[in-house]
């Protein structure tokens, strides 16, 4: 009885005895800081020019992926507009109503104007009540999943009405 | 035979009471060591931690302002669209030049900051991103001072 006793303690004690040195070794500070491990990822794996894995081809596509990749496209869109249009009003000649006459004398019917003015009104729209859905979720509300499609939907809903509303005044 | 010992004798006095006459498992003992790793483990994750951020108190702060000051201006700009609505005039329109460039400044800034790797690329696109904000905001000016500024162009943009 004694003897099987032992046997087992000594086993045990060699045990505690590794892990000491093994896991202490983890108890050095880290040198790097996130963004630095990131670009050593990053140059590494350009360096060895390794292909990219699949995922945007191969993972299936959900409502708030969409949703997501949408705001930021919008927004990129939008961005570029108001600087397009900036650097034209100053580098183009003469003044903002003579160009709005030249696209008066050039319209083709109500509906295509309609129409403009729904593809305009659009992102707009939509990248402003996302973005409210945005600022809700940063106030920590509206994260469990159901929550996250139904404000979806309702987000594309509002966007689509408030896109005919504005575009028939 | 089996003598039960309670797991605190044999995990917190380390090694000598394994020659100690009180009996242990080998459950025992394998609980006894998952414990001193996770506690390990743990001590080695706090020491990352505080010396992260002793030595990055002062970034990390920068970086909470940020984004602090991007959901500022989102505010902001969400609530100048109708005050654009009901009192267009020059304070609006250079309010409205002013929130409109600094959000799309910051948003272009966070979608470069995903796709853009690299030290190099990364410095020549946040510097091509201020160019083109400080384009675009003077652009803006020019027109609010020049033009009819930013509510009339919309007012009359929509009734063409």
């Amino acid at each position: 009885m004694a003897l099987l006793l032992r046997s087992m303690a000594r086993p045990g004690f060699q045990v505690c005895r590794s892990q000491f040195g093994v896991l202490y070794r983890h108890a050095v500070p880290m040198g790097t800081t996130a963004k630095e491990e990131m670009n050593k990822f990053w140059d590494k794996n350009t360096r060895l020019n390794r292909p990219m894995s699949p995922h945007l081809t191969i993972y299936r596509w959900s409502i708030p992926m969409v949703m997501s990749i949408t705001f930021r496209g919008t927004g990129v869109g939008l961005s570029g507009g108001i600087s397009l249009f900036a650097v034209a009003a100053m580098v183009l000649p003469g003044n903002y109503p003579e160009y709005l006459d030249l696209i008066h004398s050039l319209s083709y019917g109500p509906q295509f104007l309609a129409f403009t003015k729904f593809a305009l009104a659009f992102p707009v729209s939509y990248h402003t009540l996302n973005g409210i859905r945005h600022l809700a979720w940063d106030t920590g509300k509206g994260f469990k999943i159901p929550e996250v499609y139904r404000s979806g939907y309702v987000v594309c809903a509002l966007s689509v009405l408030a896109s005919i509303g504005l575009a028939c005044l | 035979m089996a003598s039960i010992v309670r797991l605190s004798s044999v995990c917190h006095r380390g090694v000598k009471p394994l020659f100690a006459r009180n009996t242990i498992l080998p459950r025992e003992l394998l609980a006894c060591r998952t414990l001193r790793e996770k506690d390990c483990i743990q001590s080695s994750v706090q020491i990352n931690a505080s010396s992260s951020s002793s030595h990055s108190a002062a970034s990390s702060k920068a970086a909470s302002m940020h984004w602090t000051g991007e959901r500022a201006v989102s505010v902001l700009l969400l609530g100048m669209a109708p005050a654009a609505y009901l009192y267009p005039g020059p304070a609006v329109d250079y309010a409205v030049a002013a929130a409109l460039t600094l959000h799309g400044h910051w948003g272009i800034g966070q979608v470069l900051t995903d796709y853009v790797h690299g030290e190099a690329k990364i410095k020549l696109a946040n510097a091509s991103l201020y160019t083109l904000s400080m384009v675009t905001f003077a652009g803006l000016c020019y027109f609010n001072y020049k033009d009819v500024g930013i509510c009339k162009a919309i007012a009359m943009l929509w009734s063409i």
